[in-house]
C-alpha cells in the first residue's frame, strides 16, 4: 500500500500534501543540516587552511601529508585497530557465553539480565573511575589478590605501564561494553523457537550439533552486527581513553580520537586536527559500506 | 574428528556427558561473568559507605564494613560542587531528552506516514551520522558555538549532546511506527477524526511505549556524555557531573571515599532506570540494535 492515500490525503489538492510533508520533516532536515551537514562541511574546509580559526591561509593537502608522513600516524592507526578489535571480540565473548547462561538459567534470568544493565547504563565517567580504583597501585583489589597469591613481588602502575596500559583500558572497556553483545544476542537466542530443539532432540541430533546447526546459525546476523558496529564505535571511542592515559604512556593508548582532540585542543593546530577528523570520516564511511551493503539495516524501514 | 566426538547416535562422547558438560561450562560462565561485573560496583557502595578510619584500618581496604556513615557524601555537598554539577546535569539531560524525542516522534511519524522517495537515503543518513565519532562532531561544533558566543549557554552543550543522541532516537521511533498499523488511523479518520486528533488520540497513546524507550536511551546518551560537553562548554560553572567530577577529584580533601561516593550519585539515575523501566530497554535493544 502506497503512502499518498494511506495518510488519507485523497480529499486534498497536491499543493498542501506537499506543503504538509515539508512541515513535518522540517525539524529533520534543520537537524541534520544544522547539527550535521555545517560541522562536516566546516571540518573538511578547515582541513584545507593553515591556522583557520585567526588567519586561514589556504595549503591545499599539506595538512594531509603531514599526518600521513608523520612517523607515528600508522602507529595511532594500528592502536585504534588494535583497541577497536580487542574490545570488540572480547566484549562478544563475554556477552555470548553469559546470554548462553541466562538464556538457559531456569530461575534467576530475569535479575541476571537486570543486573547486565547497570554496566551498560553506568556512564564511561564511573567505569573509568572505578577501574582506576581497582588497578589502583597502592590501595587496588587486584594488586592485593595478584600479591597475596605470590604472582608479582611488588604492585603495578597498570595504567602508567607501557605494556599493561593498552589491556588494562580493554578491560575496562569490555566491562562496560560487554553487555551491549549480551542483549542483542540475548533477544536474538530468545527469538529461536523451542520446537527447533525439541524436534533435534527427537532425531537424536547431539548438544554440540544443536549448537553449531539451530543456535549459531540464528546467531550469525547479531555476531555480524555486534563486529561491526561496536567495532566501529570502538574505534571511535574517545572518553575511555582520555580519561584513564591521556593517551600514555608514551602514547601506547593514543588512538585516532585522542589525536584529533591533541592537534585541535592542546596543540592549538586546528587545521591538523581537522584534516585528521577529515581521514577518519573517509574510514568510517568505508565501515558504513561495508555495514549498508552486508547487513542491509535499512530493510526494516524501507520496505 | 571433532565431528566423531561429539556428534549425534554414535559419537564418542555420549549426549547425556555433553549435556552435563555444557551446564558445568555454563554455570562456570556465569559466575565469572557475576563475579566480573559484580565486584566493582559492590566496592564502589562499599567504599562510599565507609569513613576513612575502617577503610584503611590495618593497611588493607575493608571488604566488609563493621560501620556505615554518610560522612563521605556530607563532604561532596558541603565543601564541592556536586550539587550545582547535579543541578548541571539535570537541566542538560532533561533538555536534551525532551529535544531528542520530540525530533524523533514527529520525524519518525513523517517518514513512516508519507510518501518519500528518499528513504533509503535518509535511512542511511541517519544511520551513518550515528556511527561518527563524537570527537570528530564536537572539535567543529567548538568553533561554531564559539563563533556564535555560546561557549558559556548551557544551549550548546545541549544541541551538541542532542545531536549524537538524536540518530539513534529517530531510528528507534521510525521502526516502532512501522510497527503500529495505518488502519487504525483509517478507522477514526472514516468516523470523522481530523488528522491531527487522530494523530493525538490514537497514534500517539500507541506509539508510547516508543517514545518512553527513545527517552531512556537519550537519557543514557546525555547522562553519560563527556566529550562532547568537555569540548563545547568552556564555563566551569556549567559542568554536569561527568566533567565537573574530574575537577572535584583534583581537590587534596578528596580521597577514594567520597570519589566512590560521587561516582554512586552519578550512578544513582541510570540505577533507577535499570530498575524501574528496563522492560522499555530492552525493546529498544531488539528493534533497534542500542546504542
Amino acid at each position: 500500500m502506497r503512502v499518498a492515500n494511506r495518510f488519507g490525503l485523497r480529499d486534498m489538492g497536491f499543493d498542501r500534501d506537499r506543503l504538509l510533508v515539508i512541515v513535518f520533516l522540517l525539524p529533520l532536515i534543520g537537524f541534520f543540516a544544522i547539527l550535521w551537514l555545517v560541522p562536516m562541511v566546516y571540518t573538511v574546509w578547515s582541513s584545507f587552511f593553515s591556522d583557520p580559526l585567526v588567519n586561514p591561509v589556504f595549503v591545499g593537502f599539506d595538512n594531509y601529508i603531514a599526518i600521513i608522513v608523520d612517523d607515528q600516524f600508522l602507529y595511532f592507526l594500528w592502536n585504534s585497530v588494535l583497541f577497536a578489535v580487542s574490545t570488540t571480540v572480547l566484549s562478544l565473548v563475554v556477552g555470548l557465553g553469559f546470554a548462553l547462561v541466562v538464556n538457559r538459567a531456569v530461575f534467576g534470568g530475569a535479575s541476571l539480565r537486570t543486573l547486565m544493565i547497570f554496566p551498560y547504563l553506568l556512564p564511561t565517567v564511573v567505569v573509568v573511575f572505578l577501574w582506576r580504583f581497582l588497578l589502583d597501585q597502592n590501595l587496588g583489589l587486584v594488586n592485593r589478590l595478584l600479591l597475596e597469591f605470590g604472582l608479582i613481588d611488588r604492585p603495578i602502575e597498570f595504567f602508567g605501564t607501557v605494556a599493561l596500559a593498552m589491556p588494562s583500558i580493554v578491560t575496562a572497556s569490555v566491562w562496560k561494553w560487554g553487555s551491549f553483545a549480551f542483549f542483542i544476542v540475548l533477544a536474538n537466542l530468545q527469538a529461536i523457537p523451542d520446537e527447533y530443539y525439541e524436534r533435534a532432540m527427537v532425531q537424536g541430533a547431539s548438544q554440540w550439533q544443536q549448537f553449531r546447526d539451530i543456535t549459531f546459525p540464528h546467531l550469525r546476523g547479531a555476531i555480524l552486527l555486534i563486529l561491526l558496529v561496536r567495532g566501529i564505535w570502538m574505534f571511535n571511542k574517545f572518553d575511555v581513553i582520555w580519561l584513564t592515559t591521556r593517551g600514555g604512556p608514551a602514547s601506547v593508548t593514543t588512538t585516532l580520537p585522542i589525536r584529533v582532540y591533541d592537534y585541535a585542543i592542546r596543540l592549538g593546530e586546528f587545521g591538523m586536527g581537522t584534516a585528521l577528523a577529515s581521514i577518519m570520516f573517509v574510514l568510517l564511511a568505508v565501515g558504513g559500506v561495508v555495514y549498508f551493503v552486508g547487513l542491509n539495516p535499512e530493510s526494516g524501514v524501507t520496505k | 574428528m571433532f565431528e566423531r566426538l561429539v556428534g549425534g547416535p554414535g559419537g564418542l562422547v555420549p549426549n547425556a556427558v555433553q549435556q552435563r558438560l555444557s551446564a558445568v561450562a555454563l554455570y562456570a560462565i556465569g559466575a565469572l561473568v557475576l563475579l566480573f561485573v559484580l565486584t566493582p560496583i559492590y566496592l564502589m557502595v562499599v567504599v562510599a559507605l565507609q569513613s576513612p578510619q575502617t577503610l584503611f584500618s590495618g593497611g588493607e581496604l575493608t571488604l566488609i564494613p563493621p560501620t556505615l556513615t554518610l560522612n563521605n557524601f556530607v563532604t561532596l555537598v558541603e565543601q564541592t560542587s556536586t550539587v550545582s554539577y547535579f543541578l548541571n546535569s539535570v537541566i542538560i539531560t532533561v533538555s536534551s531528552v525532551f529535544l531528542s524525542t520530540t525530533l524523533a516522534v514527529v520525524s519518525g511519524y513523517s517518514l513512516t506516514r508519507f510518501d518519500i522517495s528518499a528513504k533509503t537515503l535518509v535511512a542511511r543518513a541517519v544511520l551513518f551520522s550515528y556511527m561518527v565519532s563524537p570527537i570528530v562532531l564536537a572539535i567543529p561544533l567548538y568553533v561554531i558555538f564559539f563563533r556564535l558566543g555560546l561557549l558559556n549557554q548551557y544551549v550548546s552543550a545541549i544541541l551538541a549532546v542532542t545531536a549524537i543522541s538524536a540518530p539513534f532516537s529517530i531510528w528507534l521511533m521510525w521502526q516502532y511506527f512501522q510497527n503500529i498499523p495505518i488502519a487504525y488511523e483509517e478507522s477514526a479518520w472514516a468516523r470523522g477524526a481530523s488528522r491531527w486528533r487522530a494523530v493525538r488520540d490514537v497514534v500517539l497513546p500507541l506509539a508510547r511505549p516508543g517514545y518512553i524507550s527513545v527517552a531512556i536511551f537519550s537519557f543514557a546518551v546525555a547522562w553519560n556524555d563527556y566529550t562532547m560537553v568537555k569540548v563545547v562548554l568552556s564555563d566551569e560553572s556549567l559542568y554536569p557531573l561527568t566533567v565537573g567530577s574530574e575537577l572535584i577529584f583534583q581537590e587534596v580533601f578528596i580521597g577514594w571515599g567520597e570519589q566512590m561516593a560521587l561516582l554512586f550519585i552519578i550512578s544513582l539515575p541510570p540505577f533507577l532506570v535499570a530498575a524501574f523501566l528496563q522492560n522499555y530497554l530492552m525493546q529498544g535493544f531488539n528493534l533497534g540494535h542500542g546504542e
